[in-house]
């Protein structure tokens, strides 16, 4: 599939052009966030981020390594050869395969997902390709999920995060800047057109006396435009969810160093207690992927099987020279929590708001408390 | 802000306050009360109040400096009368109290001597540090006696002091340790740890009676700066201005307007509003996340930044206290009650106090709001309008409301999850139902229930288990809805300002007033008169006799009952 290039590729290509049009738009999108602001912003900080992963039957997905789960770390699936033993080659001339995964001779051939669902957006792929979302029953593209799901770090399913996205989110929570979501529109208590704004904030997410991210903190946005993205939007039936467009977000090790997603897609859904729940999905740049997930301390995973799956599979913006696909479609699971936002001036411009997102949310039977004795 | 006079022993050295001339001057200590030193009679021990954790902490870091650490627990005080201060009066020590403070003087008394300080505190370098030297040994205690005793020391005391350090330093061989064992038994003398209020027979008023000028100087201390007197007052009290009503008023003045007056009104609300209890107080952080650990220091915090900044820095009404919309936030205590707050510390940094004014209108305004309240009264799980009301009642009403009888049955009120009573308020109607309860209940609930708006960390809600909250309450037969209803109704209830009265009253003294007395009576219209400006209501008892006065038999028995 071939997909406009992203705009940081773009800015290689057509600088003057991008720029032009940049800065058009940045402009047009703050008249517009800021018209926004002025009816109702409430706003959020991601607490929770990681690929969607989906494995309630691990057998159905990955029927091989649900027999044999070391098959899938440590081994050549198809040939029963251990991986050191595959040569790679540059100019003929051993050479470490890690550093140069594209010199190995062979394709290790990790087993992928085969299972039917998957969460995530119909990005207009390759019908062959296409799983069912277990929410919308609609069909989703999601090569990279295909190609990781059946690695043991991601045996998870939500609200479980997978073991290869816990530590890096963790140091992520407790030592970079947080992502801020604002969401405005003219009456959120009904369902109507949005505005979607993504920043970063200038400080680093506070945990709760549980251990999770605390809601009701006040965050400051990064006045930079580098992570700045305004996306239009509505609500309907209490879901979110956006116009196509584009998303960038400057992160930092051992998380991801950027969320660079084209042909971005969105759906958010409120919880009872204000929280918000629900997935970004699009095409992603998997060698910028690989290359992240790889300098994690990843613990047990196959990098170079995982680096020749995302490769084989990945699905749209084939280069014109080689053919090879250079995007690869990709979902993301998220949760936020309500906060308030100010610019850098103090202005206060989203609120934190336990109504939530769009329509009455019912409030449920609060859970026992425990029971303590006294007046 | 405190300006201090930390580490005065340091400077006493150093020659800048000459301290050590109360010890120099015989003629001024005679004048003053030679026998102060003397043992205590049955009933000085008996008004004798044992300093606090907050003053003996504030004390040693105010003789010995800042860099003395204190290392050890103290004995648990206890409350008496709805004052820790008045149980400071009729405790004893135990045992265990004994080895703990002994086991913190000791602690002290070592970095004193250590390498770090000696040269700073002591003073003198002794003439060899493997045996005593008694001319360093006695011009230290010359000089830490007055301030440790707070009245200089008789020659024997220093003598015995001296004695005391010789002999350790020649069985152990070493000047320092001896030194270290005979500060030690300073430091668990009683007194250091009692504040006595002796009296003397009064030159001018022949028959009666008067306090002596040095535990006058102590009392006045530790009632408006909560710490040990500072140099000039123990001038005062050495050259006998305390004794006179213009030294007595220069003296006061002096402290009220003295940052440390901001000390004194802290220790003064944190026993009135009954903050000890905090050590107790812990939330469930699966229903209360936002109640992180540090809030609960920091929401004791905030209501006395509030309460200062209210008396001392706008010299506003008491009862305003319950209703003003200003205050002091961090970032965590703004994340528990939901409002923003903006600060660009940076990461890791720690979080500022930053002052805060709510909105017109907003629920949130007044201490009763607070989390120092809201969730101090409440059990960890659900919020308890009983609690609430009895609190209300007893801190800052100064009512007694008697305790539930032993075998009353809580399953109404604890099951929090019975479809039946899903609000606080269905479940404690359930629970009048027994009569048993209903007459205390009838007291306390009314005033709770309006706050039900606050769960039990303090934060602010509209509803429970999805039923809209109804907030309405009722004090002393003035009915109201919500918290800014209760707010409005303590504040125009008679028994807010007098309950005040008497807490600073027995807060300096020990004992509740004898409020059948005319000074009494002039102080309560003196703070009317203010309108209730605390400072002039801490001022007029400070001047009054009847702060320095013997209690009155039935005021001594009120307290040991």
């Amino acid at each position: 599939m071939r997909i406009e290039p992203s705009p940081r590729r773009a800015a290689a290509r057509h600088r003057s052009t991008r720029s032009i049009v940049a800065t058009v738009a940045v402009a047009l999108a703050w008249v517009l966030a800021a018209s926004a602001a002025s009816a109702e912003t409430r706003g959020y900080v991601v607490s929770w981020f990681a690929i969607a992963t989906n494995n309630p039957d691990f057998a159905q997905n990955c029927p091989r390594a649900a027999k044999d789960p070391n098959r899938v770390k440590f081994v050549v699936v198809d040939t029963e050869v251990p991986q050191r033993d595959i040569p790679a080659l540059v100019d003929g001339k051993p050479a470490p395969a890690l550093d140069y995964p594209d010199a190995l001779q062979k394709d290790p051939g990790i087993e992928t997902v085969v299972g039917k669902y998957a969460y995530g957006f119909d990005l207009g792929g390759p019908a062959a390709n296409k799983f069912i979302d277990p929410d919308t029953h609609s069909a989703v593209d999601d090569q990279l999920w295909r190609a990781i799901g059946c690695t043991s770090g991601f045996q998870a399913t939500p609200p479980v995060l997978p073991y290869n996205e816990t530590a890096p989110w963790g140091t992520m929570i407790d030592t970079s800047p947080a992502y801020a979501i604002q969401v405005s529109g003219a009456d959120l208590s009904k369902d109507g057109p949005v505005t979607v704004t993504l920043d970063r904030t200038l400080r680093h997410l506070e945990r709760d006396a549980a251990g999770g991210v605390r809601s009701g903190v006040s965050y400051v946005l990064d006045p930079s435009p580098r992570s700045h993205n305004v996306l239009s939007g509505e609500i309907k039936d209490g879901v979110l969810t956006i116009n196509p467009g584009y998303i960038y977000l400057v992160g930092d090790m051992p998380f991801y160093t950027q969320i660079d997603l084209k042909n971005a897609h969105m759906r958010l859904r409120s919880q009872p207690d204000g929280e918000v729940v629900g997935y970004w999905g699009g095409y992603t740049d998997w060698h910028a992927w690989v290359y992240t997930f790889t300098a994690r301390p990843a613990g047990g995973a196959d990098n170079l099987g995982i680096y020749w799956a995302l490769k084989r599979l990945a699905d749209a913006d084939p280069d014109p020279v080689t053919g090879q696909n250079q995007l690869i479609s990709v979902t993301w699971r998220m949760e936020a929590v309500p906060a308030f936002l100010a610019t850098n001036d103090g202005k206060v411009v989203a609120m934190a708001s336990s109504d939530g997102l769009g329509g009455k949310v019912e409030q449920p039977m609060e859970a026992q408390r425990p029971a303590s004795s006294g007046q | 802000m405190k300006v201090s006079y930390c580490g005065s022993l340091a400077i006493v050295m150093a020659g800048a306050l000459p301290l050590v001339g109360l010890a120099a001057e015989p003629p001024s200590i005679a004048a003053t009360g030679a026998g102060a030193a003397t043992p205590p009679s049955e009933l000085e021990f008996a008004t004798s109040l044992r300093l606090s954790p907050s003053q003996y902490q504030q004390t040693i870091a105010d003789i010995f400096g800042d860099s003395i650490k204190i290392d050890g627990r103290f004995e648990p005080e206890q409350r008496d009368q709805g004052l820790l201060a008045i149980g400071a009066r009729v405790e004893n020590f135990t045992d265990s109290g004994l080895e703990s403070y002994y086991h913190i003087a000791k602690g002290i008394a070592a970095q004193v001597v250590d390498e770090r300080h000696r040269a700073a505190l002591i003073g003198c370098a002794p003439r060899s540090q493997t045996s005593a030297d008694q001319g360093c040994a006695r011009a230290f205690f010359a000089r830490l006696g007055p301030l440790l005793y707070r009245r200089p020391l008789t020659e024997q005391e220093l003598q015995d002091r001296v004695a005391a350090a010789g002999m350790a330093a020649d069985q152990l061989h070493d000047f320092y340790s001896g030194m270290r064992q005979s500060l030690s038994e300073m430091l668990i003398s009683p007194d250091f740890l009692l504040r006595f209020r002796r009296m003397e027979p009064d030159p001018k008023h022949p028959g009666q009676e008067r306090m002596s000028a040095f535990d006058k100087a102590a009392e006045l201390s530790y009632f408006l700066w909560n710490t040990t007197p500072d140099p000039e007052l123990m001038r005062a009290a050495a050259s006998g201005q305390l004794d006179t009503e213009a030294g007595l008023t220069r003296q006061v003045n002096r402290l009220l307007g003295a940052p440390q007056v901001g000390d004194g009104i802290r220790a003064l609300f944190a026993d009135m509003l009954g903050f000890s209890d905090f050590e107790a107080v812990s939330k469930d952080p699966s229903f209360f996340p936002r109640y992180t650990p540090n809030v609960g220091d920091e929401a004791q915090e905030q209501t006395l930044r509030t309460i200062v900044d209210h008396i001392v820095n706008r010299h506003g009404d008491y009862r305003d206290l319950f209703t003003t919309p200003h205050t002091f936030l961090t970032e965590d205590l703004a994340a528990l009650y939901n409002v923003p707050l903006i600060d660009r510390t940076a990461n890791g940094q720690p979080q500022r106090w930053i002052p805060y004014t709510y909105a017109a209108g907003d629920p949130r305004a007044g201490i009763l709001s607070e989390a120092s309240f809201t969730a101090l009264w409440s059990p960890p799980g659900r919020t308890s309008p009983t609690a609430r009301g009895k609190a209300l009642r007893e801190h800052l009403l100064c009512e007694r409301v008697p305790p539930p009888p032993g075998n009353v049955s809580f399953k109404f009120v604890d099951d929090t999850s019975n479809p039946d009573y899903k609000t606080t308020r269905d479940r404690l109607i359930a629970h009048r139902t027994n009569p048993v309860c209903a007459g205390c209940h009838k007291l306390t609930d009314p005033i709770g229930l309006a706050l039900e708006n606050f769960d039990s960390a303090g934060d602010f809600r509209t509803t429970e288990n999805g039923v809209q909250i109804n907030a309405a309450g009722e004090l002393n037969g003035k009915q109201f809805v919500g918290p800014q209803g209760l707010a409005q109704a303590v504040h125009d209830d008679p028994a807010t300002t007098s309950c005040v009265a008497r807490r600073a009253f027995a807060f300096e003294t020990g004992y509740m007033p004898p409020t059948q007395d005319a000074h009494w009576q002039q102080i309560q219209q003196q703070f009317a008169a203010s309108h209730y400006d605390v400072l002039e209501l801490l001022r007029a008892i400070a001047l009054s006799d009847l702060s320095y006065s013997p209690p009155q038999s039935t005021q001594l028995a009120a307290a040991n009952r």
